[in-house]
């Protein structure tokens, strides 16, 4: 709350000689509590949208008014939605799972293991975070499917991994500095091996950062339409975002499914982010203040 | 700072240094043979595809002929204008949420609620975001209804539906979506703003101004850069999403992006020969793009 | 063509899902036929198709699937890279199955050639648009571009006849709008979401009334540059209908235009028979078929032509199976459920039971118009790119017929001279 800068004898007292400090203070308070009504207003505008259009009928939708529960219960006639969200949580739990068994150790390494050229790789790895997918689509495209990996999941959790990997070696490299030598050093000397410091010493402390890294890798991912798309061959297991492209594309669309549907593909990210606020806050706040 | 003794025998402290480097490169090894697998090798092979006609299958070498073909497009240019303008959106993209997060550190009552309210549109598909956009930007959509709603009839617009407008209300959507990540990360680095520094400085007599400007803004200098480092990604991979979604690159080519432009390029007219060199002309963009952004965050160390 | 560009209609999808299941139990071999369809009549079509083919060939089923429009092409090209395609594949014919030869079997010497002569505009399937040479797909149906309009708002404006040509076109407009009437309503209803609407109705007949058929020729060789001075005008023309208010002011953003026209809130609409079934069951007996009437004189061409069909795919191990179901789209049972689906059976010598269908076939049998095929499968794919992007503002009156037709002659400069030369065509 706000400090003591009034004096604290007269606390009640509203009298003209207060009043220019406490009076527009109060003013102020709720003129910013309706700004950020406002504000909030705006954000959930989406939403509203979403909610509002799924519940009607299709021929409702086109007339402008009207309510119905008829397109979330044909919704999974339309697609097979359970099953696309069902192939969305496992591609995005791969690819979480790989980067960070990739990116832990290199984290690891770039800020505290320093080796010949460490740091010029690190800016190489870096600079790779901006690299679009667009890029290096194609190329991608034929490479794996070379290597015979488009069958189920593989290759698109590999390109979303090596897509995370940059931006998560980046943050956890930055939150590994702050981690103090002489906890590590001590690690070695009582026997335990690099690996060993790693697992037992330095991951514990890095639950935020993790957290950070899992919250929006997995909002990334989830979203993702591109690789869900080319890199997934088999129909069976696509994930919910290209089901909702599908919807999507149509002459015959029926916008209160899709949005039905795509309400259904926001609540998982939501759910990860309201499970991880807590350690979210200090996974930045730590990594970045030192 | 090894913990060995000074007179320990130089061997020790040298297989020491050599573990050290050792178990770097071992854990680093797996990351950046990722990286170059699956980004670095591709990026080669545009270089190559880029002086072929390649259709997907078969790659025929024709030199330099498709790049000068390319830097005659006129698409090309408008596509990069386009980016250029649209990286225009990113002090706005950073300085909104820099607002909210301010009048959200003051601590209004419910202000956690309203921070997990600001938060909830990131985790909306950016597919679903462009729709909902397209819908509310359209000629008879949402916003015109505001408008005559308010009475401002005369100033109802159509912004998807002219070239020199479509850009803008893609920009507009743009910021919305970054509106939710940025306000909490600058909220985080406010709420790890020491209070007594900021009281100090009131109590010298500095006005609200002052004190956001030498004591705030530069506490919260790396929570911005690293604001700048993920908006600016988003800018060039997922706004892909909403330009197929809301505008189709359209109208003309008005909204095309190069990120769009080689998707159109390679997919739709089958030249990835040409795709092959946008994707390389991207890649240098953003390749310079990330390292102007690690010489700010670098030389803040 | 890309007047689809669109996805499974809940008929297809939920047959999809009963098909998987049944089959499974009795059959043999397993086809995989992809499709792309958003049409209820194309989507119906091809699943009372599948199904009365499975109930002839019991060892046989064919599981379909959908695929989204937009990136149907792509997807079904990286399939072929990687080997994981399907065995048949909805195909749009002309310069789209001569990209993709590569990938498609030749229907010569794999279908009886006795049954293949029984379908019409073999031509446009075929390498170099020569029939003699086989085709890659088996048309599904024959389709026009058109124009519908609403009898009942023409006879409210005095309007007696159809116009045929731009000063009667012109003319009926100015009469509707005096009556309060929209005259012509554009928009992408029947398009993905993000595009705008599809000019290539419009500008088929557009060169229609600039060039005759023998001519289109030299728009793809560039005998003919696109930035003639022919070309100029009836874009120049095309555009005043938006000038002059004779249209909606929102063309590049409306979404309704399906649903205005079939409300009577708009006179006339350029679309094509796919949605014929559609108006017929809305507007039953105040819809009728005119052809739009881009043209100085008289306009003496329509665009008739088999926009697409099935075809195998070289990937697939079960071709012989696949043929079967091809052949078995050359027969009159077939004929009848396409026809009942709302579609023109491209098997000569059946019959349409659509009126309206049936009024577009007189255009060619008792009024002896030109069938021309649909420009934009007769046109190089790169150009055709660059006027999907560029036509829509022309009408919308934000980019000049000239900067418009300049790019896509920008477009065609770039392509490798193997795809500029007409020589091998035969008509």
């Amino acid at each position: 709350m706000t400090t003591a800068s009034t004096p604290p004898k007269e606390p009640e007292d509203p009298r003209p000689s207060m009043g220019p400090v406490q009076r527009p203070r109060k003013l102020g308070r709720w003129m910013l509590f309706v700004v950020m009504m406002i504000v909030a207003v705006i954000m959930l505008y989406p939403f509203w949208v979403m909610i509002y259009t799924s519940l009607k009928s299709e021929a409702q939708f086109l007339a402008g008014s009207g309510f119905s529960w008829i397109s979330w219960s044909s919704l999974t006639s339309v697609i097979p939605i359970g099953q696309e969200v069902l192939s969305s949580t496992i591609v995005c739990a791969a690819s979480i799972l790989l980067i960070l068994i990739v990116g832990l150790p290199a984290g690891f390494a770039f800020s505290k293991l320093r080796f010949r050229l460490s740091t010029g790789i690190f800016l190489v790895m870096v600079s790779a975070m901006m690299v679009p997918l667009q890029a290096i689509l194609m190329t991608e495209y034929v490479n794996v499917s070379r290597l015979h990996l488009t069958g189920g999941y593989t290759a698109a959790v590999l390109v979303y991994a090596a897509l995370g990997t940059p931006f998560s070696v980046f943050l956890f490299s930055t939150y590994f500095r702050g981690v103090p030598d002489e906890l590590i050093e001590a690690g070695i000397v009582d026997g335990l091996g690099y690996v060993g410091v790693l697992w037992r010493l330095v991951v514990p402390i890095a639950l935020p950062a993790i957290a950070t890294v899992t919250v929006l890798q997995f909002i990334q991912i989830w979203d993702d339409l591109l690789v869900g798309l080319f890199f997934i061959q088999n129909t069976s297991d696509r994930p919910i975002t290209v089901g909702l492209a599908v919807l999507a594309a149509g002459r015959t669309t029926s916008i209160p499914e899709l949005m039905a549907g795509s309400i259904i593909s926001a609540l998982p990210a939501m759910l990860v982010y309201v499970g991880f606020q807590r350690y979210l806050v200090k996974g930045l706040t730590m990594g970045i203040d030192r | 700072m090894a913990t060995v003794s000074v007179n320990a025998p130089k061997a020790r402290r040298l297989t020491l240094k050599r573990r050290r480097q050792l178990a770097g490169v071992v854990f680093a090894l797996p990351a950046i043979a990722l990286v170059i697998g699956f980004i670095g090798i591709p990026i080669g092979q545009d270089v190559y595809y880029s002086f072929t006609q390649w259709d997907g299958q078969t790659a025929t070498w024709v030199g330099v002929s498709t790049w000068t073909q390319a830097f005659h497009n006129p698409n090309l240019w408008t596509a990069l204008r386009n980016n250029a303008l649209l990286l225009l959106s990113v002090p706005f993209a950073l300085g909104l949420p820099l607002c909210i997060a301010v009048l959200l550190h003051q601590r209004v009552a419910g202000w956690r609620i309203f921070r997990t309210i600001y938060f909830l549109p990131t985790a909306i598909s950016w597919v679903v975001l462009g729709l909902v956009a397209e819908r509310f930007f359209a000629f008879q959509g949402t916003l015109n209804s505001i408008i005559h709603a308010l009475g401002f009839s005369h100033f109802s617009t159509n912004l998807l539906g002219y070239q020199s407008e479509a850009l803008l209300a893609l920009g507009i959507t743009f910021i919305f979506t970054m509106i939710g990540t940025n306000t909490m990360l600058f909220l985080t680095g406010l709420a790890t703003l020491d209070p007594s520094l900021e009281e100090a400085a009131r109590i010298d007599g500095a006005g609200r101004w002052r004190i956001f400007r030498n004591i705030t803004l530069p506490h919260l200098s790396r929570f911005i850069q690293l604001a700048f480092v993920m908006t600016v990604i988003a800018l060039f991979s997922a706004l892909f999403s909403l330009i197929f979604v809301m505008t189709g690159g359209g109208p003309g080519y008005a909204t095309t992006t190069v990120e769009y432009l080689i998707y159109q390029t390679g997919f739709n007219q089958g030249d990835f020969g040409t795709a092959a060199l946008y994707g390389l002309i991207l890649f240098v963009i953003t390749g310079v793009v990330g390292i102007v952004q690690l010489r700010l965050i670098g030389s803040s160390e | 063509m890309r007047s689809f560009g669109a996805v499974a209609a809940t008929l297809v999808l939920a047959g999809t899902f009963f098909a998987t299941g049944p089959a499974s139990a009795s059959a043999k071999t397993t086809l995989t036929l992809w499709q792309n369809y958003g049409t209820e009549q194309n989507a119906v079509a091809t699943t009372n198709l599948v199904k009365a083919f499975e109930k002839l060939n019991p060892n046989i089923s064919i599981k379909i699937v959908a695929q989204p429009g937009t990136s149907y092409f792509n997807l079904l090209q990286t399939s072929a890279i990687s080997g994981t395609g399907p065995d048949l594949a909805v195909m749009w014919t002309g310069v789209y199955d001569l990209k993709y030869a590569n990938d498609l079997v030749n229907l010569k010497g794999n279908v009886p050639a006795a049954d293949l002569a029984k379908m019409e505009g073999l031509q446009w399937e075929a390498p170099n648009f020569n029939a003699s040479k086989g085709a890659y797909v088996m048309p599904l149906e024959t389709q026009f571009y058109i124009g519908f309009y609403n009898k009942a708002l023409f006879k409210k404006a005095g309007i007696t006849s159809v116009p045929t040509d731009w000063s009667q076109l012109l003319a009926d407009c100015k009469a509707l709008k005096a009556k309060g009437i929209q005259p012509i309503v554009y928009g992408n209803g029947g398009q993905a979401i993000s595009t705008e609407f599809y000019p290539w109705y419009d500008m088929s007949y557009l060169m229609i009334g600039a060039h005759s058929l023998t001519s289109w020729k030299g728009l793809y060789d560039g005998s003919i540059p696109w930035t003639s001075s022919a070309n100029v005008t009836q874009l120049k023309d095309w555009a005043t209908l938006e000038k002059d208010g004779y249209t909606n002011s929102d063309v590049l953003t409306n979404t309704a235009n399906i649903t205005q026209f079939e409300k009577g809130k708009a006179a006339m609409m350029v679309d094509g028979t796919w949605d014929t079934a559609q108006y017929t069951k809305t507007m039953g007996t105040n819809v009728a078929a005119f052809v739009p009437p881009y043209s100085v004189t008289p306009i003496k061409g329509v665009v008739e032509y088999p926009g697409d069909g099935f075809s195998v795919m070289k990937n697939s191990k079960y071709q012989k199976d696949d043929f079967k179901f091809l052949d078995f789209l050359t027969t009159t049972k077939a004929g009848n459920i396409i026809n009942a689906a709302g579609l023109i059976p491209d098997i000569s010598g059946l019959k349409t039971s659509n009126p309206v269908n049936q009024e577009m076939l007189n255009f060619v049998t008792v009024n002896h118009m030109t069938p021309y095929p649909m420009m934009d499968n007769y046109i190089q794919v790169n150009v055709g790119n660059a006027a999907d992007s560029e036509l829509p503002s022309v009408l919308a009156g934000q980019t000049t017929p000239l900067a418009a037709l300049k790019n896509m002659a920008s477009a065609w400069e770039q392509l490798p001279a193997s795809l500029k030369s007409s020589t091998k065509f035969s008509g």
